[in-house]
């Protein structure tokens, strides 16, 4: 975003900003009456027993978290902007934790492995360290390898698709289109059952993980035939022409003149489209693919532990999410360095 | 002309293709593709502890596990298990996707439609269950309240009135439900009922070894009144891939597991109660 | 005035380009009129016209890059229609300039050089390399081989252009106002390196506004306004005596 080169006082600074922020938040305390929390328990050197405190306890336990948010703002305000940036994050992912925690969880059931090694030296070898092991070991595994296969045949499928829907050849942009507005236009876990149940109906007999992978190819494969199109009509007219004008015929030129080009046009958006799948593949649970979101739900049921679970897949999903960021952030810089 | 005909060809050379792929999955064939793979793929949904999950080490485990094992046991081959969603299984057309559901199912004249029962191994009880602070005291008590349970289960259609069990104990419908509260995933019945009385559903029905279960890990919940009915429980196979030849393999095995007690011993193996004492399940009430 | 440079035009020699009636719509608007048109091997021409006139139009219909809709245009003896089957072999012969360069941003110098004669001609590398180096040198930027296009200065890289074009061995050269997008301090250079290419021998058409370069190099001007050939002389005669007055008028502009 374009930042002008005139600073304006900071919002924060400004002493009617900070009163109003001040008695929003403080109205904002009083009416959430957290009275009966921990923070009343903290405050009970004050307040005597919070129950029996009222309207003074009440606006006390306001008060002090109002000082203690606002106090907490101006300081960061006078930081530089990365660590503003840096702390902000980690308190919301205090925050967040402290949300987690509130749900009075279970939390060592996750490293928990109630499976006894020793006991069947045969078996020893399946063991794993805890939950959270197999569903790494296992759930990631399977949740990673069924992304990267889709967004593979997704690639190749959004080529021909773009290609087909530039051209001038009535059937291929019929077909081209049709499928894009019906895999655009169907929920995908709708796709993954049509694929799953309805294939076999007409003697196409495939595996649960085959329906999987295919019908993420295709949704996806549907999406990227847009971001492919874009991609190759974003090349300027000009090396079309210059690379006509050479003698040059039309696979040559998509394969080495335009195509190469719309790579760095490409590459963010299809990144963003992984990232993306690799939170739906969790829809193909529903064959009974062991990727991570189907054995979070069957490992937490098996003793009604399904929060700590599902956070846990949770973290994961995230953790994972984070990291392909970066990577792409990196092939992102890669791309800009060159051209 | 030469065109159209070459695309007539075409036409029928595919339909045939296509007609003959689908004939070859339908035909009487299963058992034989067992006793050749030497291996029986048995589904089983794995959300039902203790009837079949998946342990720490990644394996399945359960009741319905161990009579899956004793029956592929006894008919001389490997086993291997499936977990595909419980709606996916009860659906029928598997296509021989997997041989034999041993997976709890009661039989019903719906499902009858799409599926074969050829053997009940057990019977459980379904309970009504309520929040320990309910109001409620009695199964009257939930007339016209908000009742979660298991989409497409035994225990909806009971909610429903249109229980169509096949070969079942008799019984009555004792709750008229003001609104049926029916989830994909029975368990977030449980987790809603946790959050207090009324706050999401007034009460659940689910069988009574998960409430037992559930009970015992903590949940705030008490069972209200007697069972409701005790339905008996069933492998299925394909309607789809009809094969008496497996149907009567699967009937003589359970048979052979009733008369040595073998389903008895796994029974009381896995359906404890809080005292310690054990249920035998295999004998409707 | 360098003459010499002029071709000695061989009246029997038979035309490498020939038009006859040709003309061109965009829908309604009709672009170009009835145009007839020869090209003797050799020769070079300077069209020349306002804007709009036509002449960037009539340019690109010569290697099919815009398709005219009455006439018929014979490149080397072959007809440029709808239904050719071999018109990327003809536009192999047809080198062609633009006006924004054109080159290919992801390649270096030396393989946007290198590109068609490696691609489509069939030449290995080694050789294409060393063709693609000798005509670098012709235009006189070999150090830069190893760069990109977006390295180069505006004048650099429309020199590089040609040679790309000069690479394909072509038999006649399109520019398409080669010099309209530089900066002034360097058209020079690259109007140096088409008078050197016009000193070889090569069969050139030019759409340009430069009357300087005109004067020293073509055989022939032609004046182009409205889609139509207003006028077509030699260049003393052009521009000591001009005919029309809508000529007149347009020297008027351009030599003030």
């Amino acid at each position: 975003m374009f930042v002008d080169t005139v600073v304006e006082d900071k919002a924060l600074h400004k002493p009617a900003f900070l009163i109003g922020l001040s008695v929003t938040v403080l109205a904002i305390f009083f009416a959430l009456n957290l009275t009966n929390t921990i923070f009343g328990e903290f405050l009970s050197p004050v307040i005597g027993n919070p129950e029996e405190s009222g309207f003074f306890g009440r606006l006390a336990v306001s008060f002090v978290l109002t000082i203690l948010f606002v106090g907490n703002l101006l300081l960061i305000s006078f930081a530089r902007l990365k660590i503003q940036i840096l702390i902000v994050w980690i308190e919301l992912f205090f925050l967040f934790l402290a949300f987690a925690y509130s749900f009075d969880l279970e939390i060592a059931y996750i490293f928990q492995n109630d499976f006894i090694c020793s006991t069947e030296s045969a078996r020893a070898k399946l063991c794993t360290p805890s939950k959270i092991g197999l569903m790494i070991s296992k759930g990631l595994f399977t949740t990673i390898y069924i992304s990267a296969v889709s967004i593979a045949i997704a690639t190749v499928i959004a080529i021909v698709g773009a290609v087909a829907k530039l051209s001038n050849n009535g059937f291929a942009y019929a077909i081209s289109s049709f499928y894009t507005s019906l895999f655009r236009g169907l929920p995908l876990l709708l796709q993954i059952y049509l694929i799953y149940m309805g294939l076999p109906q007409l003697g196409f007999m495939i595996d649960a993980i085959p329906s999987g992978i295919a019908a993420l190819s295709l949704c996806y494969g549907a999406y990227m035939t847009e971001i492919f199109r874009a991609g190759i009509q974003s090349i300027p007219k000009g090396q079309w022409e210059a690379s006509r004008a050479l003698g040059f015929k039309f696979g040559l030129i998509l394969r080495k003149i335009i195509l190469p080009q719309s790579i760095p046009i490409i590459v963010p958006p299809t990144g963003n489209q992984f990232i993306a799948m690799l939170k739906d593949s969790s829809l193909v649970s529903v064959l009974g693919i062991w990727e991570l979101m189907f054995l979070a739900k069957k490992l937490g049921a098996k003793d009604f532990n399904h929060l700590e679970m599902l956070l846990t897949a949770a973290m994961i999903y995230w953790l994972l999410t984070i990291i392909l960021e970066m990577i792409q952030a990196r092939i992102e810089s890669k791309y800009k360095q060159k051209t | 002309m030469k065109v159209k005909l070459s695309i007539k060809n075409a036409v029928a050379a595919l339909s045939i293709a296509l007609f003959s792929l689908s004939m070859s999955a339908k035909a009487g064939v299963v058992y034989d593709y067992i006793k050749m793979d030497n291996e029986i793929l048995i589904a089983t949904d794995a959300n039902w502890a203790p009837f079949s999950y998946i342990n720490d080490a990644g394996e399945m485990e359960g009741f319905d596990v161990d009579v899956g094992r004793e029956i592929a046991k006894r008919m001389g081959v490997e086993v291997r298990f499936i977990t595909p969603d419980w709606g996916v299984i009860t659906a029928g057309n598997w296509n021989m996707r997997w041989d034999v559901s041993v997976g709890s199912m009661t039989p019903t004249a719906t499902r009858s439609e799409v599926l074969n029962f050829p053997a009940v191994y057990y019977y459980t009880p379904a309970s009504f269950a309520v929040h320990v602070d309910s109001p409620v005291t009695t199964l009257a008590g939930l007339n016209g309240k908000n009742i979660c349970t298991t989409a497409s289960s035994t225990w909806e259609m009971y909610l429903e009135g249109n229980l169509d069990m096949l070969n079942a104990p008799a019984f009555t419908y004792k709750v008229t439900p003001g609104t049926i509260t029916a989830l994909t995933d029975g368990h977030t019945c449980l987790d809603d009922t946790r959050l207090g009385a009324g706050v999401r559903n007034d009460g659940i029905i689910d069988s009574v070894p998960m409430i037992q279960g559930a009970i015992e890990d903590g949940y705030p919940i008490k069972f209200l009144g007697d069972p409701a009915f005790y339905e008996p429980l069933s492998v299925a196979t394909d309607k789809g891939n009809n094969d008496p030849e497996l149907d009567a393999e699967l009937a003589r095995v359970i048979a052979e597991m009733q008369k040595d007690y073998t389903l008895t011993m796994l029974s009381m193996k896995w359906f404890k109660n809080a005292d310690g004492s054990s249920n035998d399940y295999t004998i409707a009430y | 005035m360098a003459n010499n440079i002029k071709a000695q035009t061989n009246s029997e020699a038979s035309p490498i380009i020939s038009l006859k009636g040709v003309s061109k719509w965009y829908d309604d608007f009709q672009a170009l009129k009835n145009i007839d048109l020869e090209v003797k091997l050799k020769e070079k021409i300077v069209i020349c016209g306002p804007s709009g006139s036509g002449k960037s139009t009539l340019i690109r219909c010569l290697n099919r890059l815009e398709a005219h809709q009455e006439g018929e245009i014979h490149i080397t003896g072959i007809e440029l229609h709808e239904r050719m089957k071999d018109i990327d072999t003809v536009r192999q012969d047809i080198g062609m300039v633009f006006q924004s360069f054109n080159l290919f941003p992801h390649l270096t110098v030396l393989e946007n050089c290198m590109a068609g004669p490696n691609w489509v001609r069939g030449i290995d590398e080694k050789e294409a390399k060393e063709r693609a180096m000798a005509l670098l040198k012709q235009v006189k930027i070999p150090e830069q081989a190893d760069k990109y296009p977006e390295q180069l200065s505006g004048g650099q890289q429309q020199r590089v252009a040609i040679a790309r074009s000069l690479c394909m061995q072509p038999k006649v050269m399109l520019f398409d106002e080669p010099t309209s997008a530089l900066d002034p301090e360097m058209v020079s250079e690259v109007l140096d390196t088409m008078v050197e290419l016009a000193k070889s021998g090569m069969t050139m058409i030019c759409v340009t506004h430069e009357m300087g370069f005109a004067k020293q190099v073509a055989d022939r001007i032609i004046f182009m306004d409205e889609g139509e050939i207003v006028e077509q002389n030699s260049p003393e005669e052009f521009f000591n005596n001009p005919q029309n007055d809508r000529t007149k008028a347009f020297l008027d502009q351009v030599l003030t």
